[in-house]
């Protein structure tokens, strides 16, 4: 009960956002929030697809057709997308994740139905040519070649993905293998459009200054018209979890040794994985956190590191990341880090940890939502997968609301050697 | 809130998609007021202040950074880096440990960092504990304790992070890039420090450095967010009395020397399937009147997405990911670069290409549609860069370290819209200087060597 009201009481600090929410009869999800001083208004629009929904063999296609989305659509030709935007003053972009595939527009507020009938065209149907999924797709070679191949550690993902599950789709890497990117046909792009760009399996939030009425007046009239399809059916996406540690040693083009431990965790939004953002939080957030102490300060044994809780749909993962310092100890470093996760286990964790934690809680949540992507972004992104934007105002409830026993509990059910995975990266010896 | 089935569609039949709707009328856009002013001690002060969230941000600029490195030598370069590092890791009464534990408990935080023209320190917390952290922040600045053990620590860590970042071809590129366009001059020493450098740095230079820069009329402090201008002078004339309050003395400037023919630099980085290129020269200061104009000829010519180079590049070859151009403007001088990540093989095509589009940009004036759609684009955008106080503090700051006229935003919108092709074209025969360049490439040497020769005087560039 006192958790309760104490929660209640910093809810009055933190500001709240307004926001209204509508469904049209094909499906498509609307959430618009009038917000913001500048004249400016932001579109998100989300669909409930991203690489695990893909076939295991026929990956990276989230990703591959979220480039091709700005390469043309049935009214906006070739090359357009951006120059429209442009001249209208305005600029784009689009993320694929393992669960979605999201695209922003934001341009002056005069401007908001330019948006709308430049986003609602992707909808009306495909308009990719040969010639633009040839580029596309040695561009997207290229994005591999720099954020992974190119880049240090950069196969982590990949490397970790593969071992921490079997049956879903999360164990493939969101921008596919380079197979399957380079020989996909235009046809199967668009059969894989044509099944997940459809109203009912997307969300749009427009943010910004708008007026409620004349905005979905004019989203009526552009996305109103676009038939409904039938919402895909997902595929099973339950993945045991590990019952033996999982070991491997991969060489990389690096100085410095690297070590990536991973955990499986529930889902977001469940009562584990807000635990397990507090612990989080205690064990790397700020140089007061356990593993800051441990792992860098006392012992000098890391010239970084880093914990992840990444919330899936359909799981959760927790990873640490530790680069080692040259000359020091990898293994020492991973019983350092093992000492920590079992006094936490052990139920050593004091009030004033988990105070300092919820403090910064309420700090990340007064804060945020003071831009206009990133709010339009959130809304769409609690619509597809909580069904509740209310969450926008009303999820630092669900972090406040942790007790130390759930930590305890979550980090003693999860936190087991016997269902992590540990990747060691070894420099390769190079003459320079 | 509100949730309601809409059932009632509104027919297609009148809708044309053929069309670009007509806009709305647009909105003025303004620049934020705020409050500036200067402390019987010098401190030169801006106060934003925005009641909307509990929130207070205090961001304290000393004008001086990596530049002035150059005094005691390249042996020490980084000094100003480390010397920043080393301020949140103890004071007279506080040791590190201390530090960090009092400040995240509240929430907040307390940063500090350094680049070429400043050392930037700054506190964000909530309303409630905003005493408290600037209490911290001013202990910080006003009595660092520079302790021997803590800055082992750091240029050890300082060593290991160098090793590490040498890993990313970018890193290496950019190092090469500035080391030779900036070469004779401050510019060019490596900010961050290098290996022989780091271990060079003592807690008595830290001090010497403090002591030189650390004064009242070389600092910028600005206070944004729930906080008035009251509030906020109360807080700096109270708890911010410097004791040393001497006219900061500035080291004399030494220019860089000048480039010509182009120049070739590579870097073996074993394994690389990519090449790293930046490619450029030098550029302008912040402060030079031609900044408008080459905000908009970059914009065109690297800018943004629908730029010439990304379109050439990326969306008509396929070579990369994506491709920049970017001046680069600093306080006292600056460059123009143009840089990419493309597999070996098309390396030095991509720089053909590169050089093609700059000249271009020096022979052809710009088409007028394409110049308003820049022109559209840098004004439409200007506002999400005036979201949040502090983005506002951001600039009003950078008017002041630059020395700009506070009112230089209010004219940013009207002057974008005045440039002209006739004048894009004349500041492109003045700034770019295609057969006067550094083109560096971090890759693999024994695939690409061969092509890039055309270019250039070619050099091997070794381990730094």
């Amino acid at each position: 009960m006192r958790k309760q009201s104490s929660a209640l009481k910093i809810k009055t600090n933190v500001p709240s956002i307004e926001h209204k929410e509508y469904t049209l009869s094909n499906g498509l999800r609307i959430i618009l929030s009038k917000t913001g001083d500048i004249p400016m208004i932001a579109v998100n629009t989300t669909f409930h697809v991203g690489s695990k929904d893909e076939d295991n063999n026929k990956t990276g296609m989230a990703h591959l057709l979220e480039h091709l989305m700005f390469e043309g659509s049935p009214n906006i030709p070739h090359g357009k997308f951006d120059d429209i935007l442009n001249r209208n003053g305005g600029d784009s972009n689009a993320y694929t994740s393992w669960d979605s595939t999201g695209y922003y527009i934001v341009l002056p507020s005069n401007k908001l139905e330019t948006a709308l009938w430049l986003d609602s065209d992707r909808l009306t149907g495909f308009g990719v040519s040969e010639e633009s999924l040839r580029i596309q797709k040695h561009v997207i070679f290229e994005e591999k070649l720099l954020y992974v191949d190119n880049s240090p550690y950069g196969t982590v993902e990949e490397e970790s993905s593969v071992r921490l599950f079997s049956n879903s789709g999360y164990k493939n890497p969101v921008i596919g293998n380079m197979d399957h990117v380079m020989n996909t046909s235009l046809e199967e792009v668009r059969k894989f459009y044509e099944k997940h760009y459809i109203p009912g399996n997307a969300v749009i939030s427009v943010v910004g200054d708008i007026d409620y009425d004349r905005t979905l007046k004019m989203i009526e009239k552009y996305y109103g018209g676009i038939n409904g399809g039938s919402i895909p059916v997902r595929r099973d996406h339950s993945d045991k979890y590990l019952t033996s540690e999982v070991r491997e040693k991969i060489k990389d083009n690096v100085h410095l040794e690297g070590k990536f431990i991973f955990y499986r965790l529930p889902e977001m939004g469940t009562k584990e994985f807000y635990a397990m953002s507090i612990l989080n939080g205690i064990l790397s957030d700020g140089d007061s956190s356990r593993f800051y102490k441990e792992l860098e300060y006392n012992n000098e044994l890391v010239n970084e590191f880093d914990t992840n809780l990444y919330g899936m749909e359909c799981s959760s993962l927790f990873g640490i990341s530790a680069i080692i310092l040259q000359g020091k100890s990898a293994a020492l470093t991973e019983e350092k880090i093992d000492n920590v996760l079992e006094d936490i286990k052990e139920g050593n964790i004091s009030d004033h940890e988990i105070e300092k934690i919820k403090n910064k809680v309420e700090t990340y949540f007064s804060a945020k939502k003071q831009s206009i992507i990133s709010l339009a972004e959130k809304l769409s992104y609690l619509k597809t997968f909580y069904n509740n934007t209310d969450k926008i105002n009303f999820e630092i409830l669900d972090y406040l609301s942790v007790s130390k026993s759930d930590i305890v509990q979550t980090a003693v059910k999860y936190l087991d050697r016997n269902k992590r995975l540990v990747l060691d990266y070894i420099p390769v010896k190079n003459n320079n | 809130m509100s949730k309601s089935k809409i059932e009632k569609i509104t027919t297609a039949v009148t809708l044309d998609r053929s069309r670009q709707p007509k806009s709305g009328k647009p909105k003025d856009v303004s620049f934020p007021g705020f409050f500036e002013t200067t402390t019987d001690s010098g401190i030169s002060v801006v106060v934003i202040e925005d009641r909307k969230l509990p929130l207070v941000t205090s961001r304290f600029i000393f004008k001086t950074g990596g530049y002035a490195d150059d005094q005691w030598g390249k042996k020490y370069e980084g000094l100003a880096s480390l010397t920043t590092e080393l301020l949140t890791k103890g004071t007279e009464s506080r040791s590190a440990t201390v530090i960090a534990d009092e400040v995240d408990y509240l929430g907040a935080s307390l940063t500090s960092g350094s680049d070429y023209d400043a050392i930037y320190i700054s506190t964000y917390s909530l309303k409630k504990y905003f005493d408290s952290v600037f209490a911290i922040a001013a202990d910080v600045i006003l009595n660092p304790a520079f302790p021997e053990s803590e800055l082992n620590r750091i240029k050890e860590q300082r060593i290991n992070s160098l090793l590490s970042m040498s890993d990313d071809g970018d890193y290496i590129s950019d190092n090469i890039f500035r080391s030779e366009v900036y070469k004779g001059s401050p510019y060019s020493l490596q900010s961050e420090g290098s290996k022989t450098s780091v271990p060079n740095i003592t807690t008595d230079l830290a001090r010497e450095f403090y002591t030189r820069y650390f004064r009242p009329d070389n600092l910028i402090i600005a206070m944004v967010g729930d906080i008035s201008p009251e509030e906020a002078m109360l807080k700096i004339n109270t708890e911010l009395n410097f004791s040393n309050t001497q006219k900061t003395l500035y080291p004399e400037l030494k220019s860089p020397e000048k480039i010509s023919g182009n120049r070739v630099y590579l870097y073996d980085k074993k394994g690389a399937v990519q090449s790293s290129i930046k490619v450029g020269h030098l550029g302008i200061k912040r402060n030079n009147p031609d900044y408008i104009k080459l905000n908009v000829l970059n914009t065109l010519l690297g800018g943004n997405f629908s730029s010439r180079i990304n379109k050439n590049l990326r969306e008509d070859k396929g070579y990369t990911y994506g491709s920049r151009s970017s001046f680069n403007c600093q306080r006292f001088c600056g460059d123009f670069s143009v840089s990419t990540e493309v597999k070996n093989e098309v390396t030095a095509d991509t720089i053909k290409e590169i050089i093609k589009e700059i000249k271009m940009l020096r022979k052809e004036e710009a088409g007028k549609n394409e110049l308003k759609s820049v022109k559209n684009y840098l004004t439409g955008i200007f506002p999400l860069q005036l979201e949040t106080p502090n983005a506002v503090a951001q600039k009003v700051l950078s008017l002041k370290l630059n020395d700009l006229p506070s009112d230089y935003f209010n004219k940013f919108i009207k002057e974008i819209n005045d440039v002209t092709p006739e004048q894009i074209l004349e500041a492109a025969d003045k700034y770019l200087h295609p057969d006067d360049m550094i083109i560096s490439a971090a890759g693999n040497v024994k695939e690409i060597k061969d092509m890039m020769k055309q270019f250039g005087e070619l050099s091997v560039v070794e381990e730094q």
